[in-house]
């Protein structure tokens, strides 16, 4: 059942004897003088074109207006429109600007789509018919390429969970996090394709990676979701593709390793700057940021753990110790990203080190 | 005649590949980051704005650098001329490869996400070392 408006517009007679003067030539142009606020936005640097962060110059139309909490719009218009009387609230439950804002937002949303590619026709995938991978490492592959397939469609799914629930006045946050998802599309796609090229299979889910993936995707608020999301999980993924490139023996591996480490950093990097502001403006909101995480990671140490993951990683890398040293870098490169983002030391509380020592004996 | 490697020379002649290349590196993406090259003893500061390389100097101080890749002339030696053999590094010889595992190449920072910028702009910054496939360049 659709919304019921509380007027039934067709049989409104005040509407039709508007319309009616309207057409009869009684124009009263109260919406062309309703404009508070003009403005002359203009590319900065013309080669970059017309940028969010151009058009945000003036404090009536930038972010700078929003308040830490929304409560003058709930409705579908956008940040610096005449609200009129009676505007329906559209029921957004996430209305505080520190739950949502990174200033880096609109750099990565322009950044997303500058930097884009399309997995049909820039990846090299002919490349591919003259790898002499041998079975075991082929079907490696796959399952690799099968765990990310996983990430990515989680990866979509987290934003798509939030963005319908955010104030109309985070609109930039709404746009990155939809850049997100396109994003996150993108990977599936890629190695779906991937997968699938040639003589190719997908290979075998991980009970653990669901179990970890479940943990992200539950998470209870916002900016919980978020640090999950873009801080750990993303910070895992970059270094897969990392090490996915650094596998490669081709020219189609080496481009799908490096697009997936260059889209994963844009996660990162709004996972850190979002973080670092929600717990600079909400200091209490530190410890259950931090407690979150504490059994976050322990989903991505049963995922590090699973056969799926594992034992392909071994046949690819030659050995054990590449991967080792792989968890190893993952993990100290995101305790680094959590203290830029206000966390603290979280490898004093954090059950991965231990995992990681685990690994070394 | 022939670039000299190291040079800054060398890297001012990369500099202008990015501009001769204009179409290719546009679709590469928007690329803002100032990183550094350490080849033994010296750095260079290379920097990106939109689309290309807009200034290269050497430089003393890599404080205000996102990051700097560092490692002995012998090695970019070899990785130049990997990429001069295979018109574009070879893959064992990106710039991912030779940092990932075994910290062959070092990434020097101070900043975690001026760290990342090196992974957010990887294929423009592999583009713009790959160039020397291009040039005259003496390796010796």
């Amino acid at each position: 059942m659709a919304y019921i408006a509380p007027k039934d517009f067709s049989q409104d007679a005040g509407l039709i004897a508007e319309v009616m003067r309207v057409m009869g030539g009684d124009l009263d142009l109260a919406w062309m003088k309703d404009h508070p606020h003009p403005v002359a936005a203009r590319p900065r640097q013309p080669r970059r074109g017309l940028t969010l962060d151009d058009i945000n110059q003036d404090p009536n139309y930038g972010p700078q207006v929003i308040p830490e909490i929304v409560r003058h719009n709930f409705s579908m218009a956008p940040r610096g429109a005449v609200l009129p009387e009676g505007l329906p609230s559209l029921g957004y439950r996430v209305n505080r600007k520190s739950d949502v804002w990174a200033d880096t937002a609109t750099v990565l949303f322009e950044e997303s789509k500058s930097r884009r590619w399309a997995p049909a026709r820039n990846v090299p995938w002919q490349a591919l018919d003259a790898v002499t991978h041998s079975p075991d490492e082929a079907q490696a592959i796959h399952q690799i390429c099968t765990g990310l397939i996983s990430i990515s469609l989680v990866a979509a799914d987290v934003p798509s969970r939030w963005v319908w629930l955010m104030n109309q006045e985070f609109h930039e946050i709404k746009y990155w996090m939809c850049a997100q998802m396109f994003d996150a599309s993108r990977l599936a796609e890629a190695f779906r394709k991937r997968a699938l090229y040639g003589k190719g299979s997908l290979g075998k889910d991980s009970r653990e990676l669901g179990e970890f993936l479940k943990m992200v995707i539950d998470s209870e608020t916002y900016p919980l979701a978020s640090a999950s999301l873009n801080l750990l999980l993303f910070s895992f993924v970059q270094a897969l593709g990392r090490h996915y490139e650094y596998l490669s023996s081709n020219a189609a591996d080496t481009y799908l390793g490096t697009r997936l480490v260059q889209d994963a950093s844009r996660f990162v990097a709004y996972g850190v700057d979002h973080i670092r502001s929600f717990v600079g403006a909400r200091p209490a909101e530190l410890e259950v940021v931090n407690e979150h995480l504490d059994l976050v990671e322990n989903g991505l140490i049963g995922y590090f753990g699973s056969r799926e993951l594992l034992e392909p990683l071994i046949v690819l890398s030659g050995g054990f110790e590449p991967v080792a040293d792989f968890y190893r870098k993952a993990v100290g490169e995101y305790f680094e990203r959590c203290a830029a983002a206000g966390l603290g030391a979280r490898e004093k509380r954090s059950p991965l080190p231990s995992f990681l020592k685990l690994l070394e004996s | 005649m022939s670039i000299a490697f190291p040079s800054l020379e060398f890297f001012k002649a990369l500099q202008q590949r990015t501009k001769d290349e204009v179409v290719a590196f546009e679709k590469l993406g928007v690329c803002d980051t100032t990183f550094g090259v350490r080849v033994g003893d010296e750095l260079y500061r290379i920097a990106f704005e939109i689309y290309e390389c807009t200034e290269v100097d050497e430089c003393d101080d890599p404080a205000p650098l996102d990051f700097v890749l560092s490692a002995p002339v012998e090695l970019w030696r070899e990785m130049f001329q990997s990429v001069v053999e295979n018109a574009g590094a070879d893959a064992e010889h990106t710039i991912n490869s030779l940092t990932h595992v075994g910290d062959i190449m070092k990434i020097e920072y101070e900043d975690p996400e001026g760290h990342d910028c090196f992974y957010r702009f990887m294929a423009t910054i592999q583009a713009f070392l790959d160039e020397a496939k291009h040039l005259d360049v003496d390796l010796s």
